[in-house]
């Protein structure tokens, strides 16, 4: 029997209070890769500025938000802790279980968030003009 | 309340000439022993229109008929393929399957064949925009809305601008620029078989251009709800070989002709009586008003209020004598008081301005 | 914890163990506790019923009023197509029809989507939780009496003529230069229904983090409660957006300022954006929730759990951001640069990845099930097939040349409603369908389900299949009428006729919903054999939801948790009993479902009804610039929503720890983040910080799209009463802040000191912030329009904190509020965090950024 005051020292994976907003952060850096792409154009355009020098800011930009959505996938790549125990679905009600679950949906998050940047990357790699 | 079998009447005589058609293309397959045309027949016919994006007449218009045609090829048969899965899943093969061949089909289904598909889509759709703001090597025209009618402004090389209203008239073989503005509200300028459409905004200036391929007749309209008769705002597109189109320029450049009949010499005094000229102008007479439509070439356009109705004297007079009940809410003054004498000599004359 | 001396931590056993779950309870306590707790949950009767706060009552009554007006706006629907089935006709004047498709948008929009999604998860969230209520009952109720009273408002302006005709995404200048009320009606009405939608948002995003019951961690909560927390934080981040955009609108519409008026530095597509920020997220915020309907269903027909657990939860997190990159795809022709358009393009592209996850995620799980076809699984494969429809459309659309062409027409008018019907009414129907039995314990017909079903699906393809041809043709949406030598004259026949078996079929569906049913045997309990916790309620139906809150370590316990009914019934877990005769609920933490404390929960009231009376007369009244009667029904609400909170919430009270079942003992009061109203605060402000920021926004697009923001020569706000405002109200802020401290270290005089001086701090605050702007001329040009916006919103938020600075002072002077039970005043230190953070930018925008632009 457990006592209820001992399930936050004993709780194997202790500091994850915050996790549940940590499967957010490779959507954030999407939504901030696409609010910088937008305000910039918007501005370059408007106020008349180097469209070329854009495009380039634009993808170095994007380079870092990959860089940063890969390294999040591999952290989060690294709780899910597939290779080890080969579970999928991580359904049980136990702190392991909802360890892998958030590390897993974390996972997923960020292959959907690279895809969004990489799309996100196109217009400004294929389109010259403000116009 | 509309009266019933007024309803009755028109659904029998909208499927009489349904009806009709049909009989007609059966007639014409069945005389060439071409049933397998039917079908396609069909398709034409429901395809063709004058305001009809499936029937192009513009480089523009065409390269997108070709992108939809791939868009709805693709859409059917990816809509076929899901259905036809759940079909599969839930009636034919009821029975468990592997687990494994579930998750492959969310791998696969879901996220790596959207991933390349729509990725092919965008390489290839994005670089397409272009050509429709790119800048003209003809003229440019400016296209002012009102509400509900066109200001149409031809830019000549010097700069000077001839005006005229609710027609465009495009040469086929150059890439003609529009430069867009609205005066009270939001419209949008979209002639479908020239190509896509763009809002014309108070305050804003937009662009597009337009590379007409073929001489004929189109329908625009307006697609941005702008107020009551949003409905009534529609324009014709008259496409013209460059030689005629230049020889149309010159004359629309010279002033309104002089009425010549005793009817139209009469009207021209009941237009200037009742003050029309403080809203129109009919370059070469007093009246110089700006509010309402330019009127020195009306007779000589193809429709009159903003695409809704034709240039007979008839229609003029139709026009004058009904204006808020053929488009409510318009700011013109319906002219019913007019004696029937004044108003058909007044239609007379609009008429004869050619 | 934070290690509060005063207030006591849990104790006890947790989670329990089998032995201890298989101890048999007692007869004479289960009785006891079972009279106990139909006491407290009694449902008022007679005319009192209407005092009711329930989720299962309110629940209902929204549904039941979502459903009438949807039935509204189809009827206006019907009468287009009638005027439509011909070139021509009269049917319908170019006014009337205007009113028509406009109400039809609004209401369709505002009056059933959004308030249907809120209306099912108010009545099942606690089902699905296992919890006897929402946590904030009153506020439900008070939001269903907003939702019903602006409703009415809104719809009833048909009668008189009267209705909005600008269309239902209210463009300017159209609707702005509009003569009459309408387009104040749809402000003032639909902005009133706006917050109750927020205050819903607010609460069921608690309800799905704070009230699980013990046990259900993150990764065995029900799909459905993942998409309320999605759908919640989508709408605290979308309706904001709106609000700002209903209040620059109204302040043109009103007292003439200029914000979309491009004569005086205007700009008509700002309106344009804030709606669309709003309104592409807001089909998401449809759409959702009935997928999440279909992820309750699917499991159950398959007879497995879902497959893909973690990639639905995937596909709604991931959609809910993507939704946020969508809105300009409603503007692709306003003329913006090629670039941009490409932006939000690619995102529109990307959010099918989701999309389509979610629906693989079905198909597979039906795939390793065995299937069991239902009714409610028809619905479900009728929403499946038109909604794919709509989604490839969707992906056409996405494509901005192919956009150029059909933008506005009739194939829009198709693809919106093979979304819409295909993920929204569908499974709406498939809900109601498959969960009456849950909400009366009796069956829907089969067979005239069945003909619902086949009338409603056959009439949708006939009505909107052929539009997309229509459109094509060239036929632009919203117009009265076309000529007949259009050719549109065929297609539009049949899509009316179709338009008539769709209401067939609604007639129908509504006589099997309505038609009496006492002769008819209750249903069996769980008639689906489904794996979660809504089935486990009582048959018959008891007010209580659960007999005793389960320990649940199993995504459909029902299935895997052996005696789970059986047990909940005898009483054998948590919350068995109701000793004081109070109506409480289990709070439980964010990740892990630990317990926490137990949350009393409020009873019947009329308090709610009248404090949504008055809120409908502050927003209501100005709709017709009467504005002393709308001051005074604003005040009038504060009162009655401070009566409420003070006679109701966060009371010290009568022991510390409860006696919570299985040998567990919880505190009774919570405060700081341990506490549901700590979140709702905190959830609320963020909803509170986007309205703001989207102010912030139109300043600096104002400053992008125009040449002249900010004018040559202009008036600026004055410096020194800038800098007045922001250090006051920082002042004001560190005032309250000492107070909280002051007063959890027990020195209740210094406390009482903070929170009488930091209003005074306050109010001088935002007297300065008004003397800042005085001298500028608001109606002159849109720079000191949107300087006067942003003094209005600073003040107003004042005006709020220094009530609750009152309120906390009050509390500790009248013994509501002391150093142990100080939850009134973290979450009022929580407001004015925020607050402080608002009025330094405030500050900067008025005193430095102008400097820095021009």
């Amino acid at each position: 029997m457990t006592d209820i005051r001992q399930i936050k020292n004993t709780s194997v994976y202790p500091s994850e209070t915050t996790s549940v907003w940590r499967i957010t952060f490779a959507p954030l850096v999407w939504a901030l890769h696409f609010a910088i792409s937008y305000g910039a154009t918007a501005l370059v355009c408007a106020k008349g500025g180097q469209v070329g020098a854009l495009r380039l800011g634009l993808g170095g930009v994007t380079a870092v938000a990959l860089l940063a959505i890969i390294w999040l996938a591999w952290r989060a790549w690294r709780h899910w802790d597939i290779v080890r125990d080969r579970d999928w679905e991580n359904d049980a009600g136990t702190n392991e279980d909802r360890h892998q679950f958030l590390g897993h949906a974390a996972f997923l998050l960020a292959i959907i968030s690279f895809i969004g940047v990489a799309y996100v990357s196109l217009p400004p790699l294929l389109i010259q003009t403000c116009q | 309340m509309y009266p019933i079998f007024t309803i009755v009447h028109r659904t029998r005589r909208s499927f009489l000439s349904l009806g009709r058609t049909a009989l007609h293309w059966c007639k014409w397959t069945f005389r060439r022993r071409a049933w397998f045309i039917l079908p396609a027949l069909f398709l034409v016919s429901a395809c063709e229109g004058r305001q009809s994006v499936l029937d192009p007449s513009g480089a523009d218009a065409r390269r997108l008929y070709d992108l939809a045609l791939v868009l709805f090829v693709g859409a059917a048969v990816l809509w076929l393929l899901v259905g036809g899965l759940f079909v599969y899943v839930t009636r034919i093969n009821p029975r468990a399957m592997s687990r494994r061949a579930a998750e492959a089909l969310i791998i696969g289904g879901g996220v790596i064949f959207p991933v390349v598909l729509l990725g092919g889509l965008l390489i290839y759709s994005l670089p397409l925009m272009s050509a429709q703001r790119s800048a003209p090597d003809g003229m440019r025209i400016h296209v002012t809305a009102e509400q509900w009618w066109w200001r149409v402004e031809y830019e000549l090389p010097d700069g000077s601008r001839v005006t005229s209203a609710n027609e465009l008239r495009l040469p086929v073989g150059q890439r003609t620029g529009l430069v867009l503005n609205a005066q009270n509200v939001i419209h949008a300028l979209w002639i479908p078989a020239l190509g896509g459409k763009a809002d014309m905004i108070p305050g804003r200036e937009t662009y597009l251009s337009f590379l007409p391929e073929k001489v004929g007749i189109f329908r625009g309209q307006c697609a941005e709800f702008c107020g009551a008769s949003h409905a009534l705002m529609a324009f014709e597109a008259v496409t013209m070989t460059p030689d005629a189109f230049a020889e149309w320029l010159d004359a629309q450049a010279k002033d309104a002709l002089v009425p010549e009949t005793p009817a139209a010499i009469r009207g021209a005094e009941v237009f200037a009586r009742e003050g029309c000229g403080a809203c129109h102008t009919v370059r070469g007479t007093p009246a110089t008003g700006l509010v309402g439509p330019d009127l020195t070439h009306v007779g000589g356009r193809v429709s009159l209020g903003a695409g809704i109705l034709g240039v007979t004297i008839d229609d003029f007079a139709n026009w004058l004598g009904h204006t808020d009940a053929l488009k409510p809410e318009v700011d013109m003054p319906t002219y019913d008081f007019l004696s029937q004498d004044d108003l058909i000599a007044l239609a007379a004359y609009l008429e004869g301005l050619k | 914890m934070t290690g509060r001396r005063s207030l006591p931590l849990p104790q006890g056993p947790f989670p329990p163990t089998e032995e201890m779950l298989a101890q048999p309870v007692p007869e004479a306590e289960q009785k006891r506790g079972a009279d106990q707790l139909r006491a407290a949950w009694k449902t008022p009767t007679g005319w009192r019923y209407w005092s009711a706060v329930n989720n299962s009552e309110v629940g209902t009554w929204y549904s039941l009023t979502a459903l009438t007006f949807m039935l509204i706006a189809g009827l206006l629907a019907l009468a287009m197509r009638v005027q439509l089935a011909f070139p021509d006709s009269t049917f319908l004047d170019a006014d009337r029809f205007n009113q028509f498709f406009t109400m039809h948008g609004s209401a369709m929009m505002f009056l059933f989507a959004v308030p249907m999604f809120e209306a099912i998860s108010i009545l099942l969230l606690p089902a699905f939780l296992g919890a006897r209520d929402m946590p904030f009952p009153r506020l439900s109720a008070y939001g269903y009496w907003c939702f019903l009273i602006g409703g009415c408002f809104v719809l009833g302006s048909l009668l008189f003529d009267a209705a909005p005709k600008a269309g239902w995404f209210m463009y300017p200048p159209l609707a702005t230069k509009e003569d009459g009320i309408g387009p104040d009606i749809w402000l003032l009405g639909l902005s009133f229904i706006e917050v109750a939608s927020i205050a819903a948002a607010v609460e069921l995003i608690v309800g799905a983090l704070k009230c699980r019951p013990p046990g259900m961690r993150v990764n065995v909560m029900p799909l459905y409660a993942w998409y309320v927390m999605v759908v919640g934080g989508m709408i605290l981040f979308a309706f904001p957006p709106l609000i700002a955009g209903d209040f620059l609108f109204e302040l043109e519409r009103s007292f003439d300022w200029p914000f979309f008026d491009p004569t005086r530095g205007g700009d008509p597509i700002l309106w344009q954006h804030l709606f669309w920020i709003f309104g592409h997220p807001e089909v998401y915020i449809v759409f959702l929730p009935s997928i999440a309907i279909a992820s309750m269903i699917v499991p159950t027909v398959a007879r497995r759990p879902i497959v893909g657990y973690s990639w639905i939860v995937l596909s709604a997190v991931g959609t809910g951001f993507l939704s946020f990159g969508l809105w300009v795809h409603h503007m692709f022709t306003t003329g913006l640069p090629q670039i941009s358009l490409g932006f939000f393009s690619a995102a529109s592209e990307a959010v099918v990845i989701p999309t389509g996850i979610q629906l693989f995620a079905f198909v597979a799980t039906l795939m390793v099930g065995r299937v069991k076809m239902s009714l409610p699984m028809l619905w479900i494969a009728g929403a499946l097939a038109i909604f794919v429809a709509g989604g490839l459309t969707g992906v056409m659309l996405a494509i901005v040349p192919f956009n150029w062409q059909v933008h506005d027409t009739y194939f829009i008018v198709a693809h919106l409603h093979y979304t819409l019907f295909g993920g929204m009414v569908f499974p709406v129907l498939a809900w109601v369908y498959y969960f009456y039995p849950f909400l009366r314990k009796k069956l829907l017909s089969e067979t005239l389900g069945r003909w619902a079903f086949w009338l409603i699906f056959t009439g949708f393809n006939v009505t909107f299949l052929p539009m997309h041809l229509t459109g094509l043709k060239g036929m632009p949406r919203r117009v009265f009428t076309y000529p007949e030598s259009s050719g549109w004259g065929w297609l539009n026949l049949i899509s009316t006729i179709g338009a008539f078996v769709i209401a067939a079929g609604f007639a129908v569906f509504l006589y099997d919903l309505l038609r009496p049913k006492k002769d008819q045997p209750q249903i069996p309990r769980n008639p689906w054999g489904a794996g979660t916790l809504e089935f486990s309620h009582e048959v018959p139906a008891e007010a209580w939801g659960v007999r005793s809150v389960p320990y649940i370590h199993s995504r459909y316990p029902l299935w895997d948790q052996p005696k789970l009914v059986e047990r909940m019934d005898a009483g054998r877990f948590y919350l068995q009993d109701a000793p004081d005769h109070q109506r409480e609920t289990i709070v439980t933490s964010v990740i892990d479902g630990t317990p926490m404390y137990v949350q009393r929960v409020t009873g019947p009231a009329w308090i709610t009804l009248l404090a949504a009376g008055f809120t409908g007369g502050a927003f209501i009244f100005p709709t017709f610039h009467i504005y002393t009667p709308a001051i005074i029904s604003g005040a009038f609400a504060i009162v009655c929503v401070l009566y409420w909170l003070w006679t109701s919430t966060a009371r010290p009270p009568k022991d510390d720890l409860r006696e919570a079942g299985l040998g567990l003992r919880l505190p009774t009061y919570a405060s700081g983040p341990d506490s549901v109203g700590w979140w709702a605060m905190w959830i609320t402000m963020l909803g509170d910080a986007t309205a703001f920021a989207s102010l912030i926004f139109g300043f600096f697009f104002y400053w992008t799209a125009r040449p002249d923001f900010p004018p040559a020569g202009a008036d600026h706000a004055i410096g020194v009463w800038v800098v007045a405002a922001g250090v006051l109200l920082v002042a004001a802020w560190a005032s309250t802040v000492a107070a909280r401290e002051a007063n959890s270290r027990g020195r209740i005089i210094i406390a009482r000191t903070a929170l009488l001086v930091a209003p005074i701090l306050a109010l001088a605050g935002a007297a300065a912030a008004y003397m800042a702007v005085r001298q500028m001329d608001p109606t002159s040009h849109v720079y000191p329009a949107i300087m006067w916006a942003l003094m209005i919103w600073l003040v107003a938020h004042v005006l709020a904190g220094v009530i609750m600075q009152g309120y906390c002072l009050a509390g500790s002077v009248w013994g509501k509020l002391t150093d142990k039970y100080d939850a009134d005043l973290r979450n009022v230190t929580l407001y004015w965090h925020f607050m402080a953070l608002k009025a330094v930018t405030t500050a900067v925008i008025l005193g430095l950024v102008p400097g820095w632009l021009s």
